[in-house]
């Protein structure tokens, strides 16, 4: 428990600094995190072109499709902000070499390398997301009970777990293979799927986005829980599938650095 | 004559460096090819569904809307270009002093260098993309060999218009010294107004007039639209056309602007 305190006090300081490193800097600091508001807008204008003039999409309305498209990107928008330094470890940090400071320091490395830059390009993403499932909220007359916003903040907290343990699995191999970058790039860039209703997929991507590499979990199966499509137990998979791949992602970091062997740069 | 060969020397050279420098980061190739697997696969799925309760969207079948949507993401990955980051990086880094300096024209190379890599990225990318199209998705190509004639001549013309609209607008980067929100940006609208997402015809009347002031159609709905048919081949050349006015103007307005921009260098003290 005070290990806990003092991390926090310690994340605190880290991001006191990152702000005031980003405020330096604010006409950077504004486009950066309205840059990828840019990018969702073009989906999004797609999804509300074509959804004008077909009533649905496999069952699923222009307003539930925009509550799974906001769930995936608020989960998104997590790892955005809080974990996207796990992309840069092996070209940022061991490769030049200063991924060694870390380990002299008494303080967890992975913690470290967290703390190191919050992304404030995410906050575009956490935006878009919120209104997206703000709009759903009030546009599926969703009650805005206890009881459901704990659920949306669990699930958009179990997925953004689920979006950081997955990057944080391919990304050890940079502890190998010097720039894990397309290896996390190939496993991250899936993620599109679980923007719209895994129903319109086949069975095998259904499964895959489900099982294998779970982002739809974040999206597709709270969304149809909020929307009171019975999805029995699978509306709460994602709690312990997130746990689990993050236990298996640290385990899996620790194993890595201990066959860090350090670049001699 | 002699200074023909000499600039055919000089640029070809070029040429066969920008290749092979796309050549050494060969695993960039397998996740990009992948990852545009992804996107044929997600967007089959996704027309499926939209014309599985309706014949038509926009006059559009559903023959007609896969085909365009599957040679639009073939094509898509040409069109992705990084010009303005790479602009962008040689004010910040200060390098565009040393392009200055060089005794070939700046624009003209770099040109050169983006297009021998694109068409390299065609044949290494889009040819596996449409041999798994083909196979996977029934896409279906033109037997008319003028339509593959006009289709290239649009492909190639487009793309010199998006080359001249993205050089002058990296231009901006000499006063902000900051290209990545002007990239953002960039593709981002790019990414809606070019018909890689879906046919600019189907697009609201409104939406339809603002795609036609911008100039990303040109690079993909444009030739795109001319290889599926969407476009008959009597009215090709009237595209083409088009392209050319398009061409013109963005040329000289991107040397105009480059030569007023390139006055306001400011080298950060890196």
């Amino acid at each position: 428990m005070r290990k806990l305190k003092r991390y926090a006090s310690l994340y605190w300081l880290f991001l006191l600094q990152r702000f005031k490193v980003l405020m330096e800097y604010r006409v950077n600091f504004l486009i950066g995190a309205s840059s990828t508001i840019f990018i969702q807008a073009a989906s999004l204008m797609t999804v509300w072109v074509v959804m004008g003039q077909v009533p649905s999409l496999n069952g699923w309305t222009i307003d539930e499709i925009f509550m799974i498209y906001g769930l995936l990107t608020l989960a998104k928008s997590i790892n955005h902000m809080f974990a996207d330094n796990l992309w840069t470890l092996g070209h940022e940090y061991i490769r030049p070499g200063g991924f060694d400071r870390f380990l002299v320091r008494p303080i967890n490395p992975l913690f470290h390398l967290l703390a190191d830059r919050f992304c404030h390009d995410g906050i575009g993403n956490f935006l878009v997301g919120l209104v997206l499932v703000m709009r759903g909220f009030e546009n599926l007359s969703i009650p805005w009970s206890l009881g459901n916003i704990a659920y949306l903040v669990l699930a958009v907290l179990a997925g953004g777990s689920i979006f950081i343990a997955l990057n944080l699995i391919t990304c050890v191999t940079s502890f190998w293979i010097m720039n894990s970058v397309p290896v996390t790039l190939a496993v991250f860039q899936t993620h599109e799927f679980t923007k719209y209703p895994l129903n319109i997929y086949g069975k095998m991507i259904g499964v895959a986005m489900t099982w294998l590499i779970p982002y739809g979990l974040a999206s597709y199966y709270p969304a149809s829980y909020l929307l009171g499509r019975d999805v029995g137990y699978m509306a709460w998979a994602m709690v312990p599938v997130a746990a689990v791949l993050l236990a298996a992602g640290y385990r899996f970091w620790l194993f890595g650095l201990k066959h860090y062997g350090g670049t001699g740069s | 004559m002699r200074s023909l060969r000499r600039y055919w020397r000089v640029y070809s050279a070029f040429a066969a460096n920008a290749v092979k420098l796309m050549m050494a980061y060969s695993v960039w190739f397998w996740v990009e090819l992948l990852g545009q697997i992804f996107m044929l696969i997600i967007f089959v799925y996704f027309w499926k569904a939209v014309y599985a309760n309706t014949e038509t969207v926009s006059g559009m079948r559903a023959a007609e809307t896969l085909n365009y949507i599957l040679i639009a993401q073939i094509v898509a990955p040409l069109v992705r270009w990084s010009l303005i980051l790479d602009i962008g990086g040689a004010i910040r880094q200060g390098t565009v002093a040393i392009e200055f300096t060089r005794p070939v024209d700046f624009q003209a190379r770099w040109y050169v260098e983006w297009t021998s890599q694109m068409l390299f990225q065609a044949i290494r990318l889009a040819l596996p993309l449409g041999a798994v199209a083909m196979i996977c998705f029934g896409l279906r190509l033109p037997a008319d060999p003028a339509v593959w004639g006009y289709f290239i001549v649009s492909f190639l013309l487009g793309n010199a218009v998006l080359f001249c609209f993205d050089w002058a607008f990296a231009c901006l980067a000499f006063y902000t010294t900051e290209a990545w929100g002007l990239h953002i940006l960039r593709e981002g609208v790019a990414a809606f107004f070019s018909g890689a997402l879906l046919p600019l015809q189907m697009l609201p009347g409104w939406l339809q007039k603002g795609a036609a002031f911008l100039p990303f159609g040109q690079a993909l709905n444009a030739p795109v639209s001319i290889l599926t048919g969407i476009t008959p081949v009597s009215q090709a050349p009237a595209v083409i056309g088009t392209q050319l006015i398009w061409l013109v103007g963005l040329f000289l307005f991107s040397r105009f602007f480059f030569g007023v921009a390139s006055r306001k260098v400011t080298v950060q003290g890196g």
